[in-house]
């Protein structure tokens, strides 16, 4: 029986759909661990560095203390979680995401508006992309309204 | 016979009095379930996991509609249709893309909360769940006891979705650029939208179903072929899912054009990324002529139904974190 369940999940893998990713998005490929910031008091332990994917946990909703009221708050049985990132050159940023959590990108304590928004592509684990115009400076990362308590991210430069 | 008369005149200052009281009991009452829905519009908790409220999908900025094609549901469904604009929606008979016995927004509220074609809020048989989480919260616990003293503030679906009623029949929209020329006797601010006027109302024959006020006739048409394609596997019939008759296959109700240039795509299932798209495919007589100068003339008139008091008014927005 065994080796009948052994041999089912080799035949599975070898007909198992695996994501074919853009070159641009290899780096969703290698994640590190990151835990999310609760407060303004522990963004500087929740860095995510651009181009670096990272596998975040997050918190339960009604602990969190965002630096601004998110535009999705998310009910209490949700989870969130903030994160600083430094952009150093103006240009087109893509916030990549593994599940459908509400992004604010943030900058002294405003939101930027999105310009656009897409899905990754399938069997990627990528189940949504956002872009933001950005000037150069530190931001604020807001995710709310997640359904999980931990998910892959990747901020990137895409122009 | 002065006694009776007395008697009489007392007992009609009486009721007068009474009837007033009344009356304006039954409006306090109205204005607490408007505050207490207006709230509810915007809570994440009325969905499984947290993550979704009315508003995920009904975004006041782009006139309480959705800028995608079809929204995912809490538990990341396929959504089937288009969010369609709660732009007046007080004001019709038949509510949803398709569906024509509804008694109300309290009922068809309960769609996106606890449906399951598709699932969009995902709390079919959690119900008990909501009041769970509702009436743990202080702030509910107050507005709930104001806007159901009869019913002793009690959560539960019944209350919950009068209240979103009430509150979503506050969402009226009827000062656009179009608005207020009509209310001043003016005309339109530019020469293309006076011309798309024109044809709006006149050659175009868009009034016919677009009609104005509502830029809705209300009613139900079927202006595609009958045999779409399946989007997102999710096949939609139109009138026919809920009647059951041939005839309604593929029929839908005409979308209101109130803040349409803000609301796109277009279509029941999101399937016009433009207003030219959109206008383009209606398989009717009527407009397989229009030039694209008519084309760009219509759009520009629609232009004029976007209403920046409603999609920027204080009262439809997100409440305010203190309870009041």
């Amino acid at each position: 029986m065994k080796k009948l369940l052994v041999i089912g999940v080799l035949v599975g893998s070898l007909f198992a759909q695996e994501a074919v990713l853009p070159l641009e998005l290899d780096a969703w490929k290698a994640l590190s661990y990151v835990g999310a910031a609760k407060s303004v008091d522990e963004l500087s332990t929740a860095t995510l560095k651009v181009a670096k994917a990272s596998y975040v946990g997050l918190i339960s909703t009604p602990k969190m203390k965002y630096v601004i009221r998110p535009m999705n708050e998310g009910g209490t049985v949700s989870y969130g979680g903030m994160f600083e990132v430094q952009i150093n050159e103006s240009g087109i940023y893509r916030v990549v995401l593994g599940n459908a959590s509400w992004i604010d990108m943030t900058k002294d304590g405003k939101p930027a508006q999105s310009i656009a928004h897409s899905e990754g592509p399938k069997n990627s684990g990528i189940r949504k992309m956002v872009d933001y115009k950005l000037e150069s400076g530190m931001y604020v990362l807001q995710l709310s309204a997640g359904a999980d308590n931990s998910s892959a991210i990747l901020v990137m430069k895409i122009k | 016979m002065k006694q009776l008369i007395k008697t009489v005149l007392l007992l009609f200052f009486l009721m007068e009095g009474l009837y007033a009281e009344t009356i304006k009991n039954s409006d306090t009452i109205e204005k607490a379930r408007v505050k207490l829905g207006h709230r509810l519009f915007y809570e994440a908790d009325l969905s499984i996991n947290g993550t979704m409220a009315c508003a995920t999908c009904h975004e006041q900025r782009r006139g309480f509609c959705d800028g995608n094609r079809v929204h995912p549901g809490a538990l990341d469904d396929n959504g089937k249709r288009n969010v369609p604009t709660l732009a007046n929606v007080g004001k019709f008979k038949n509510l949803t893309w398709s569906h024509d016995h509804l008694s109300g927004l309290a009922e068809q509220s309960l769609a996106p909360i606890k449906g399951t074609d598709p699932v969009e809020m995902g709390m079919n048989g959690h119900e008990d769940e909501i009041a769970k989480r509702l009436g743990q919260n202080e702030c509910y616990q107050k507005l709930f006891a104001a806007a159901f003293p009869q019913e002793k503030g009690v959560v539960n679906l019944g209350t919950l979705t009068q209240a979103l009623e009430s509150f979503e029949k506050t969402l009226i929209s009827e000062n656009s650029i179009y608005d207020q020329a009509k209310k001043k006797h003016k005309k339109l601010p530019t020469k293309d939208a006076r011309d798309g006027e024109k044809l709006f109302f006149g050659a175009a024959k868009c009034n016919n179903c677009h009609t104005a006020p509502l830029f809705s006739d209300d009613a139900f048409h079927q202006i595609q072929p009958k045999n779409l394609k399946v989007y997102n596997g999710m096949r939609d019939n139109g009138l026919f899912d809920v009647t059951g008759n041939e005839k309604d296959k593929n029929v839908f109700r005409t979308p209101s054009l109130r803040n349409v240039a803000l609301s796109l795509p277009y279509w029941h299932d999101g399937s016009a990324t433009t207003l030219q798209d959109a206008i383009k495919k209606h398989k009717l007589k009527t407009n397989n002529k229009l030039s694209a100068v008519e084309l760009r003339k219509i759009i520009a008139f629609l232009n004029t139904l976007s209403d920046e008091s409603f999609i920027n008014n204080p009262q439809f927005g997100k409440p305010s974190l203190e309870c009041k």
